[in-house]
């Protein structure tokens, strides 16, 4: 969610912070946007097995651009000199008000357990079609820690849905967004993967690869996509830093992430519909270079590997329950040049990797239901520098290992109220299981329960 | 390897608009406001329109409705398929009555 983190932090460091803040444990800013629904006349359930996952119309609707709409415009067509106007008779706004509760195991020493927030978040959503095949989702959010609103996860859509390739339907476009997989179809990727609410409170593991929430809202992108066939997604992207809050051109001092030249994001997915059986299986990755501080000097590179799927099973003699499983494998090779380099050093040798692995299974009783559990584990190469001992917050000898696990309900007694329960447990956190961070705490005293109710509107 | 880059990236910015002005015949209103569920030819084999429960438009049971019938389905909608009367004008509504008849036929 915040972007911010990202600024205080330098090399190595940088990721431990992003993700803390953005993926794992971070809250998403993700769900059903009341606006779409105005737009269309449709219910969220119509694009929602439970918000955010989106089903096969709720794909298809992002995949064309936001802009699929049964409500009145004002329109004026396509002459010989005239530009074509579609514009939404209703400007497509939306809000979402989030409050919640988080106690840990252990309290963090010297602070109060049971954290009340009230609220958590509230977004604002510009959401909806801006003609008749542009459309967006932009997201600003309060927060209520830093106390102001900042921009949000967004993507800004143009597409075409009349092409032909061989003979089969291609619908294709291009897209500007701030965070690597938001412009993605599937909830087995990082911006709207499980878990979908999470507390901003508690302590969470400290390493996490750069595409797993690290860039989130610090890059601009621009890309372009197709889907053949229903059946064959493609997509390429190229970011390049875009620091919120910070003075353009960018100096690079502000932030510990600085994309040198572009960063090229790439997704491959296939997608298939059998009956009552919705099955996709992708990989997606990205190359990024990057100058902790600086624009110019040693560069640290990242280059992350991923492969996804996601599985749902619709079973109508249950009133059509449904049943998903997804999951994803992250590999990140990063060589650490610069951070090497730093006047101090961030980190203690050149060549890391990182290894993610998150899965989940999850029942949904109609739309007003969805159990859920999920598994996570990260493990890498140990460096002391990179990791730091610290408390609550640091490594076991620099090992950036962490395992656990997150039981989730979320009820929606209507489809714009949810009410989520939400246990999460470690095994293992930041290297150990015990006295983890040289101070006395256990991994398990960082486990957490979180309560939170999200009103869309 | 960055430069091309630098030329993709405006290429992608350039390129686009072609397909940005909307066409109001038939086939062209079928296609952006009904094919993503009930498919170009109707028979509702999408994936969203088997996650929606999309009629096969060239089935029996939606040609033996009278034209008015299909008419009041379109502009108030049923079950999970939305209204459009809001969207669309009546010649609209009408043209795309006639071409579901001629899905039957084809």
């Amino acid at each position: 969610m915040s972007s911010q983190s990202g600024k205080f932090f330098r090399g190595g460091s940088l990721r431990l912070a992003a993700f803390l803040c953005v993926t794992l444990f971070g809250a998403h800013g993700a769900l059903a946007v009341p606006s779409y629904s105005r737009q269309t006349g449709l219910p969220c359930s119509a694009c929602h097995y439970a918000p955010p996952e989106l089903n096969a119309f709720g794909r298809k609707f992002k995949l064309e651009g936001y802009t699929f709409a049964t409500k009145p415009e004002i329109s004026e067509d396509k002459k010989d000199h005239t530009s074509a106007l579609h514009l939404l008779e209703v400007l497509p706004l939306s809000a979402v008000f989030d409050t919640s509760f988080t106690s840990t195991k252990t309290p963090v020493p010297g602070t109060q357990n049971g954290s009340f927030e009230f609220p958590q978040a509230v977004s604002l959503f510009l959401a909806g079609a801006w003609g008749s095949h542009v459309g967006s989702f932009a997201q600003v959010t309060y927060d209520a820690q830093a106390d102001h609103f900042s921009w949000d996860n967004t993507d800004i859509r143009a597409a075409g849905t009349n092409g032909k390739l061989f003979g089969k339907q291609l619908v294709y476009g291009l897209t500007m967004n701030n965070n690597p997989t938001v412009e993605d179809l599937w909830n087995s990727t990082p911006a709207w993967g499980f878990p979908f609410v999470s507390t901003n409170t508690a302590p969470s593991p400290t390493a996490g690869a750069i595409i797993n929430g690290g860039l989130a809202q610090d890059v601009a992108g621009l890309g372009g996509y197709a889907m053949w066939n229903d059946h064959f997604y493609l997509v390429g992207t190229v970011y390049r830093s875009e620091h919120l809050g910070a003075p353009q051109p960018n100096d690079g001092t502000c932030c510990g992430f600085n994309i040198r030249g572009m960063a090229p994001y790439w997704r491959l997915a296939y997608q298939t519909t059998h009956g009552n059986h919705d099955f996709e299986i992708g990989t997606y990755g990205m190359h990024v270079k990057s100058t902790p501080g600086a624009i110019t000097g040693p560069e640290d590179a990242y280059t992350d590997w991923a492969g996804d799927f996601q599985y749902n099973l619709t079973i109508p003699e249950w009133k059509n329950d449904v049943v998903s499983v997804r999951g994803t494998y992250i590999r990140e090779n990063s060589s650490l040049v610069a951070s090497v380099a730093a006047v101090p050093p961030t980190a203690g040798f050149v060549g890391h990797h990182l290894n993610t692995v998150q899965g989940e299974a999850e029942y949904h009783f109609g739309t007003r239901v969805a159990t859920t559990i999920g598994l996570f584990s990260v493990t890498g190469t140990a460096d002391p520098i990179l990791y730091p001992q610290a408390p609550v917050t640091g490594n076991l000898n620099g090992s950036p290992n962490s395992r656990g696990y997150i039981f989730s309900v979320a009820w929606w007694p209507q489809q714009n109220i949810g009410l989520t329960a939400q246990y999460t447990g470690y095994t293992r956190f930041n290297g150990g299981s015990t006295n983890y961070d040289q101070a006395g705490r256990n991994a398990n005293g960082n486990n957490s329960i979180y309560l939170m109710a999200r009103f869309v509107f | 390897m960055n430069a091309k880059l630098w030329y993709l990236v405006v290429a992608l910015f350039f390129i686009c608009p072609s397909w940005l002005a909307a066409e109001n015949d038939a086939a062209s209103l079928f296609k952006s406001k009904c094919a993503m569920c009930h498919a170009e030819g109707g028979s509702g084999n999408t994936p969203s329109g088997k996650a929606l429960k999309a009629k096969d438009l060239r089935s029996q049971e939606t040609q033996s409705k009278s034209d008015a019938e299909i008419s009041e389905v379109i502009t108030k909608g049923r079950n999970k398929m939305p209204a459009f009367g809001q969207k669309l004008k009546p010649d609209q509504i009408q043209e795309l009555v006639g071409y579901v008849r001629r899905l039957a036929k084809k």
